[in-house]
């Protein structure tokens, strides 16, 4: 007869067994460094840099607005085993505090060498100059946060990152700074082809939905004249609707530029009346299909700025 | 007669300026003296300055990158928005990051904690506008309207105010990073309540902790006066509330209040690819509609395991089992058990959710004196204590089809956690939120019990309650992230 410890030895095996098993990692068997970012872009340069020595996971999901996302447990989950965590600053991810608080990591909390902000050394645009308050709306105090979509500014964003990683695994130092440097190398090459593309269109006025634009039409030289919000994140004003369809009309402008998450309806109705195109751009890698990649994403928004603007 | 008409005449002007003078050296040497005094000061005050460590940037381990020369920078536009960035072109140079300064913290050892440290101001400015940790103000107004007979009972949702506009719940709250190792939150809260039959504004400290967060093996240590991570609800405050009240359920077990108890929560985050969330708690007491003992040697033990699981993009389900478990006043033993659940849907690119159920159960397990007719079944009881087991339970779905209206259902039933009966009630509402700092929500309830609640004095009775809830709240500055 076989005692009870017997027939419990087989289940508690099986119970370890399971237990080892969940906790493996992928990314510890293969000495990876695991890396979080709170939004899409900043993994695509991420992984650019790191190469096969990171694997990089992303907070926000591509179509959400970063700036007014919901906190879920999951993304806890995801900062819990990271040892770098990637946030772009400026105000648009400042979410992600309640996020590392509830991680139990403290490789990432602030001030760790695991954690930085991409934002830091940006010539930031739109920076209030005057005292702001929440009658304006969602304005940022820090700035105008979207600069990921600067290709331009990839030099200093990815010279961010590459410190970031070296600090966290220093003996990969020149890897991550060969990579950086193909990347980059690249990222030239493709910026010289975007602007010859839109050079034709250089002073162009267009209205945007929100401010969201700002390091893209800067970077390739076309003018934002107006937005359809009148204070962002509120929806605008019948009064301000009618004043910026007059505008439209008077400047000639030829596009309103939208991202997925605005309200289309309202931008379509202005354009209508005022005789322009709605045109939909990717606020962000992967935001619209076709856009998963770094170059995808401007590839997109460059012809969609030159189909709105002939 | 001239030499002597001119020597008077000087010796006039002597007599006439010499004071003069005097006056005025002696005013010089003032002057001098005190802009002496003044370079003193300013002495002393850049030694101090210099003397002090520089403080660290934002992300004090990350050194800024240079911006590529400006030479590289394509002109502006003839008439641009504003100045393009620098830029990086083809024959541009790349710009190179600089080597890294930063040193890595070092670990908080045993011997850093007790080390005295370095008190920091109160409201250093780091920048313009900027302080070391962030300040916000919620403000929760409450009204309601209901029948005569239950305002004479004070058995409406917020006994002793029926009919009534009243501040619930104005709230100061500071948080913020103490230190590299910690975190801190100190939240102050005055409100209406009606005390002893006396209406008044009460203030207090609604919570006051520090969260340590760089304990070894993935935990943090919270500990000083809070809200309980007891259930879904018991954490929100009121005017996060997802309805304008608490469920019944949760007032007749828990009180109005809540567990908000003094002590500490200790949390372990484990190593697996989904949430899950340990915990575990020990806290006075004080709490008196379910424990009330108050003391650390029969303190109460609460713990809590959480988990949430993504079904897809859109889909998100959350579950938690919770217990608390202490002594009352009589040194009678409560144990309190629940489940929550809470599901949302958010339709891809939405930016809020589409619709959310969510639903709660409490069990309470016991013991109490038995004096009188207690059970009700007409008979007088002996002395002694029994064991009271009672359960109740509460859900809501709430449909947000546009950004700022919602409409939502909550149904609750329970049971009275020592007294028989029990009670039911349903409510539906809509909330209208013009932004995310402002809300105000409208809703009726019905509340139908067993039993008669009787007022003080025996003045009035109540069974069934009608009431009109009106609810506005805002914030002004900070607030703290919401989860899911």
């Amino acid at each position: 007869m076989r005692s009870r410890g017997a027939h419990a030895a087989p289940v508690l095996a099986l119970l370890v067994a399971l237990t080892l098993g969940a906790l493996a990692d992928p990314a510890a068997a293969a000495d990876r460094i695991r890396v979080v970012a709170t939004i899409n872009d900043h993994r695509l340069l991420v992984e650019a840099v790191g190469g096969d020595l990171v694997e990089v996971d992303v907070l926000a999901r591509p179509a959400q607005n970063p700036d007014d996302l919901e906190v879920r447990p999951s993304h806890m989950a995801k900062v819990r085993r990271a040892d770098l965590l990637v946030i772009n600053g400026l105000d648009v991810d400042s979410w992600v505090e309640a996020v590392v608080v509830g991680a139990n990591n403290p490789k990432v909390i602030p001030g760790a060498p695991g954690r930085v902000d991409v934002s830091r050394g940006i010539p930031v645009l739109e920076v209030p100059t005057t005292k702001v308050d929440r009658s304006m709306g969602d304005v940022h105090p820090a700035g105008n946060p979207h600069y990921y979509l600067d290709p331009g500014l990839t030099p200093l964003t990815t010279g961010t990152i590459l410190e970031a990683l070296a600090r966290v695994a220093p003996q990969h130092r020149a890897t991550f700074e060969a990579n950086r440097q193909a990347f980059l190398a690249r990222v030239s090459a493709a910026l010289a082809g975007w602007q010859r593309a839109l050079s034709p269109y250089r002073g162009a006025p267009v209205v945007v939905y929100h401010k969201e634009w700002a390091y893209l039409l800067s970077r390739f030289e076309i003018r934002q004249v107006d937005t359809v919000e009148d204070r962002p994140g509120i929806p605008p004003s019948p009064g301000h609707l009618v004043q910026l369809i007059r505008r439209i009309r008077d400047e000639k402008i030829k596009a309103v530029l939208v991202s997925a998450w605005n309200d289309r309806r309202t931008a379509e109705r202005v354009a209508a009346e005022a005789g322009a195109r709605v045109v939909l751009l990717a606020h962000g890698a992967g935001a619209i299909k076709g856009t998963e990649t770094y170059f995808d994403l401007f590839d997109y928004n460059v012809k969609a700025l030159i189909q709105a603007l002939e | 007669m001239g030499r002597l008409i001119v020597v008077c005449l000087a010796a006039v002007v002597t007599l006439a300026v010499s004071p003069a003078s005097a006056q005025d050296v002696e005013s010089l040497r003032r002057e001098v003296e005190a802009l002496r005094k003044q370079l003193q000061s300013v002495t002393e005050r850049l030694q101090a300055m210099e003397a002090r460590p520089a403080p660290p940037p934002a992300d004090a381990t990350v050194p800024a990158p240079a911006a590529p020369p400006s030479s590289t920078a394509t002109p502006p536009p003839a008439t641009p928005v504003r100045p393009a960035p620098a830029l990086a072109t083809a024959a541009a140079p790349i710009a190179q990051a600089p080597p890294s300064t930063a040193a890595d913290p070092p670990a908080p050892g045993l011997a850093d904690y007790a080390r005295p440290h370095q008190p920091f101001s109160l409201a250093e400015r780091r920048g313009p506008g900027q302080l070391l940790f962030d300040i916000g103000v919620s403000a929760d107004f409450v009204g309601t309207l209901t029948q005569r007979n239950v305002e004479k009972a004070q058995g409406g949702t917020f006994s002793g105010q029926e009919n009534r506009f009243f501040p619930r719940a104005i709230e100061l709250g500071l948080f913020g990073q103490i230190d590299p190792y910690a975190r801190g939150v100190v939240r102050f809260e005055a409100g209406e309540s009606v005390e002893g039959g006396e209406r008044g504004i009460h203030v207090e400290v609604s919570e006051a902790h520090l969260t340590l967060l760089t304990l070894p093996f993935n935990t943090q240590l919270k500990m000083g006066r809070m809200l309980n991570r007891f259930g879904m609800l018991n954490q929100i405050h009121e005017d996060d509330l997802p309805q304008t009240d608490r469920p019944n359920v949760f007032t007749r077990f828990l009180g109005a209040e809540g567990l908000n108890e003094n002590g500490a929560e200790l949390t372990w985050v484990a190593p697996l690819p989904f949430y899950l969330e340990a915990l575990v708690g020990l806290f006075d007491g004080d709490n008196e509609v379910a424990f009330g003992r108050g003391s650390l040697r029969a303190p109460l033990v609460t713990a809590r395991l959480r988990t949430f699981f993504e079904l897809d993009d859109a889909n998100a389900i959350q579950l938690g089992v919770s217990a608390a478990n202490g002594e009352t006043p009589e040194k009678h033993r409560n144990t309190l058990l629940g489940v929550d659940l809470k599901y949302k849907l958010v339709p891809e690119g939405w930016r809020h959710p589409l619709l959310t159920v969510a639903g709660e159960a409490l069990f309470a397990n016991r013991k109490v004196d038995v004096t009188g007719d207690s059970d009700g079944d007409g008979i007088a009881d002996v002395g002694g204590t029994r064991t009271r087991k009672r359960w109740g339970w509460y859900a809501y779905a709430e449909l947000q089809p546009w950004q700022r209206w919602a409409l939502g259902f909550r149904y609750d039933w329970t049971q009275y956690p020592t007294a028989p009966g029990s009670e039911w009630a349903a409510e539906p509402y809509v909330t209208f939120k013009p932004s995310e700092f402002l809300r105000f929500r409208l809703a009726y309830k019905h509340t139908d019990r067993t039993h008669r609640v009787t007022g003080p004095n025996d003045r009035g009775s109540a069974r069934v309650v009608d009431e009109i809830l009106l609810q506005a709240s805002f914030i002004l500055g900070a607030h703290p992230t919401d989860a899911f």
